[in-house]
Formats: C-alpha cells, structure tokens, sequence
C-alpha cells in the first residue's frame, strides 16, 4: 500500500467513512498534512462527493483526475467568478459578503473577458522568455545557498526555499531589494492568513484585508511612477496596457499585481521544501539526479506532481449538468483537488511512488486549461535551478527536528523545516 | 490520422514536446509539427499530448 511517510501523513492507517471524513478543515492539514488516505478512499468508493462543513459553504468534492480535467476544459459552463476556492472561516469568525473587499484578477475572471487580460502577459511567462532570466535565478539561488556556508543546520524553508521565489517575483516586477522583505510578509498574510503565526488582527479576513490593503497602496504608486517613466519590467507592462483601447481599470491593475505576488511565492516555496523532504525520505533519488544531472526536468515534473502545493480550486456550474454520472444543479460548487488527481490510480502506475523519472508525468500540479498556471514555466525554471544547485553542493541533509504546518486547506505549506546539512562551496 | 494546432490558443507551454518529441517542437513560443502524419507507433504519445495541452490548442482528426 501506500508509503507511511513525513511527505505522505496522511497515508496512516485510519478507518474511514463516508460520514466522518474531513478534507476541508484547515486545522486537519496542519496537524496530519494532506489527507491523502482519505482521498484516496473517495477516489474508489465516491469520486464525485457532497461535502457539508460548518464553517464553509456546501460543495462537491472532485478527486479524480479524468473529472478535474473535463471540468477545467469547459469555462463557460463551469465559472470561476462566483467562488474562487472553498475558504474555511475560522471558529467563530463571521464571513463578509465579496463586496467588502474586492479583488479582480486572471483567477477569478470568466471568458471572454479573461482571455484579454491573460494575453497581456502571456508571452512574458513562455518557456523562450523565462529562460531569459535563467542566469539572475542561478545567482539569486547561489546567494541564497552561499549564506549557509559555514553552519551545520538551518531552517530549509526560511532560509532556501522562501528566498528564491519572491526574489524572482520581485525582479519581474521590478521591485527594489529594499522592499523584498515586504512583499514577503505580504504573501504569507495573504495566503497563511488563517495560520496564527501570520495572523495580524483579530482573524484571517482581518489579516488578509490589512495585507491587501498595503499592497494596494504600495502599487499604486508604483504604477504612477512606472506611467511616468516606462521600464520593461512586468508592472510596468501592466500600468501602460489597454484594455479594449483604453488604460486597465485600478480595481483590476492592482489586483493584476497581487496575484502575481502571492502565486508564486507559497507554492515554489512548497515545491521546494516538498521536494527536498521527499530527497531526503527517498535518498536513492536524491543519488540518481546527482548521478545523471540530465534527469533535471522529469525530477521538477515529480516534485511538482508530490507536492502539489495548490490544493483546490472551485468552479460553479451555470446550467445543470452531470459529472460521473451525479447530478449537479446550476449555481452549485465543486472544489478541485490537484494533489488527488496526481495520486489517481487510473493515471499514474504506483502513484504512492516518488520516482524522478516518471515518464510519461501528466500532472496537474499547475491545472489545466482556461487558468492553467500563467506562471508554470517560471515556477519550473526556479525549481530546476534550486534543484541542480542543490544536487551539486548538497553533500548530505537530514531533519534535525520536527516540520511544522501551513494551517490551510488551500494552499499546502511547510512553514518549518530544520535540517542539519554539509554543503560544499560554489563551482564555476 | 490528421494532427492540427489552433496557434490562437497555442501559449507555447511545451507539455506537447514533452508528451510527444518526435511529433512536436516549439518554435518562437509556438508549437509546431516536425511531422505531418505521425506513424500508428507514435499515435498514444500525440494523444497524450492531446490531453496534456493546457490550452487545448492540438486537435485530432481522423482522415
Ligand atoms: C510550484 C509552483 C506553482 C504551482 C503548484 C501553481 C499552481 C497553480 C494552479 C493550480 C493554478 C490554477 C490552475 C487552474 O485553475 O487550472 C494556478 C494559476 C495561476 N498561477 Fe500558478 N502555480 C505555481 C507557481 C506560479 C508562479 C511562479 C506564478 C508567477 C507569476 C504563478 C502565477 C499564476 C497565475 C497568475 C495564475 C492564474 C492564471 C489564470 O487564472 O489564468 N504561479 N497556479
Ligand atoms: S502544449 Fe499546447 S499550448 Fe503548449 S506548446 Fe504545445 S500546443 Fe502550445
């Protein structure tokens, strides 16, 4: 059966049933990580499932790969718009209607009107134009490494995997080193919200209006600036694109940015950590990519698969309609879980298996179709670098303490991973 | 069997060349085909492709 292991907890024996099984409650991943187990049970015994939650609306849970993909495939008849994702309110905590606090962005905008805004800057996120940026990620990667010389234990996620996406993101966006450390609280905040160590005020709405507050205000004059005087930097691109002739309305411009700030810093984050945990559990992989450096890109499709750090995404269906046989009503939800699809039987041979040369690797770690993940390519050309860099200089890594967990239901996260290590110095 | 890329739709992500080499290649951020009529060998990579295509921009017809 499945491998019993700190990347797969949720693979512990437990008896499951229909009535009592949780994939929705924040604190469930944080104290178990990803309920693989109970995935599991749902892909065979019910893959299309009603899911009723205290602190959340009802929905239907999707677990198979075959039906996340042909729901992501049809846009119009499954939107996006009306709920984004299934978010878990706090106890206690009173949900806010939408128009508190708005955001419109590529995630949660609709065709045709998605499509215009998604090409502004799709061809900044192509293979061809990330590779451009591959030398300032190999040297963003180096300085992050080159700090941990000397010492003999760190905290991985902190001090590796958090620094190197968000520096990146920042570069794109032509933010100045000063104003990093900013963006990276920001992105915790916005994501982590509901995990008290990144809570400010009195609960997650209150964390997350606060954190989108100040990054509101903070590009906004930085689009005045960048009117002003135009670089070619991706902020820039966005503050002097048009739309249907005329300037990006400041609702969308700005959410625009925001997600471009939050979406690749968690979930490269996880990748990485993820990645690493699973190297350090599977050594003998760890071994074949330092054996054969080549093996680089199915070893980031295998990490991507693992990990899957974007748990879900919803959709609301428009008309009545049918998936796998159940009947689902106009208006009603269905939550995508990613990490269960890249775990389903009747896609993957021994799916439980983390094998960095798994080929063919049709994951949907990035999703798929109309919102497939704009900034994959970036996310895997990070990845790449990080994990050469490390096969090349990482002599040995162990935990030397317990992981701590992201307290989400939506984005997966290792917010603590303490290794002790020995790394060898850069080669030129 | 007929393969057709919609190059509207087409982002140049590269999930076809990594399904299918043989039939696939990116050029200028656009997926093209090195070969027109792929042998019946070669027919489960390109509809692998098919399902990999984020964007749904590769098409199959029978001829
Ligand atoms: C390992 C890292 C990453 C993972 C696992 C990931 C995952 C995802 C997923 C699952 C979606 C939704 C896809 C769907 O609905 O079919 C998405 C969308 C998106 N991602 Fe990523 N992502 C990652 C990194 C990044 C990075 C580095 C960026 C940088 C800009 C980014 C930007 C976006 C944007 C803008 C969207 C919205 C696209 C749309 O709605 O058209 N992501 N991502
Ligand atoms: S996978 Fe689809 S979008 Fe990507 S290059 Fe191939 S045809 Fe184009």
């Amino acid at each position: 059966m499945e491998a019993r292991t700190a990347a797969n907890p949720g693979a512990k024996p437990r008896e499951l049933s229909l009535d009592t099984i949780d994939i929705v409650s924040p604190e469930h991943y944080e104290q178990n990580g990803y309920p693989h187990a109970e995935w599991a049970y749902l892909r065979k015994h019910k893959p299309v499932f009603h899911v009723e939650h205290p602190r959340t609306d009802p929905f239907w849970a999707i677990t198979k790969a075959a039906d996340i993909m042909e729901i992501s495939k049809q846009p119009r008849l499954w939107l996006n718009g009306p709920r984004l994702a299934v978010f878990v309110l706090a106890p206690g905590e009173e949900a806010l209607p939408p128009e508190a606090l708005p955001l419109k962005h590529l995630l949660n905008m609709d065709p045709p009107e998605h499509g215009e805004y998604r090409r502004l800057l799709s061809t900044y996120f192509t293979p061809r134009s990330v590779r451009a940026l591959e030398p300032e990620v190999t040297r963003i990667t180096t300085e992050v490494l080159n700090d941990l010389m000397g010492r003999t234990e760190c905290d991985f996620v902190t001090e590796i995997s958090a620094r190197v996406p968000v520096a990146v993101i920042a570069e794109m966006l032509g933010v100045p080193r000063p104003d990093w450390p900013r963006m990276f609280r920001w992105t915790n905040e916005i994501i982590g919200g509901g995990d008290p160590e990144f809570q400010r005020g009195e609960n997650p709405t209150e964390t997350f209006a606060q954190a989108r507050m100040e990054v509101f205000e903070y590009f906004t004059n930085m689009v005045e600036e960048r009117r002003k005087h135009p670089t070619n930097d991706v902020t820039s691109i966005l503050a002097n694109a048009k739309i249907n002739g005329a300037p990006m309305p400041t609702l969308e411009l700005l959410s625009y940015l925001l997600v471009l700030v939050v979406a690749g810093n968690e979930t490269t984050r996880n990748a990485t950590t993820g990645g690493l945990l699973a190297m350090i559990e599977n050594p003998d992989q760890f071994e074949r990519l330092k054996a054969d450096p080549g093996m680089i890109k199915s070893a980031v499709e295998e990490i991507a698969r693992w990990t899957s750090p974007v748990i879900q995404f919803a959709r609301t269906a428009t008309q009545d309609t049918v998936v796998r046989g159940q009947k689902i009503r106009a208006g009603e939800s269905v939550c995508l879980f990613y990490p269960s699809a890249n775990r389903d039987e009747d896609v993957f041979d021994e799916p439980f298996k983390f094998d960095i040369g798994r080929n063919p690797n049709p994951h949907l770690a990035f999703g798929i179709g109309e919102h497939f993940c704009l900034g994959s390519n970036l996310a895997r050309l990070e990845l790449e670098v990080i994990f050469r860099e490390l096969a090349k200089r990482l002599e040995s890594a162990e935990l030397a303490g317990p992981i701590s967990r992201l307290r989400s239901s939506f984005v997966g996260g290792i917010k603590h991973m303490p290794i002790r290590y020995k790394l060898s110095p850069a080669r030129n | 069997m007929k393969i057709e890329i919609d190059l509207k739709l087409c982002e140049g992500n590269e999930r076809c060349v990594a399904a299918a080499p043989e039939v696939f290649e990116v050029r200028d951020d656009q997926a093209h085909l090195r070969i027109e009529n792929p042998p019946d060998s070669l027919i489960e990579k390109v509809k692998l492709a098919v399902r990999m295509c984020p964007r749904q921009a590769i098409s199959l017809r029978e001829k």
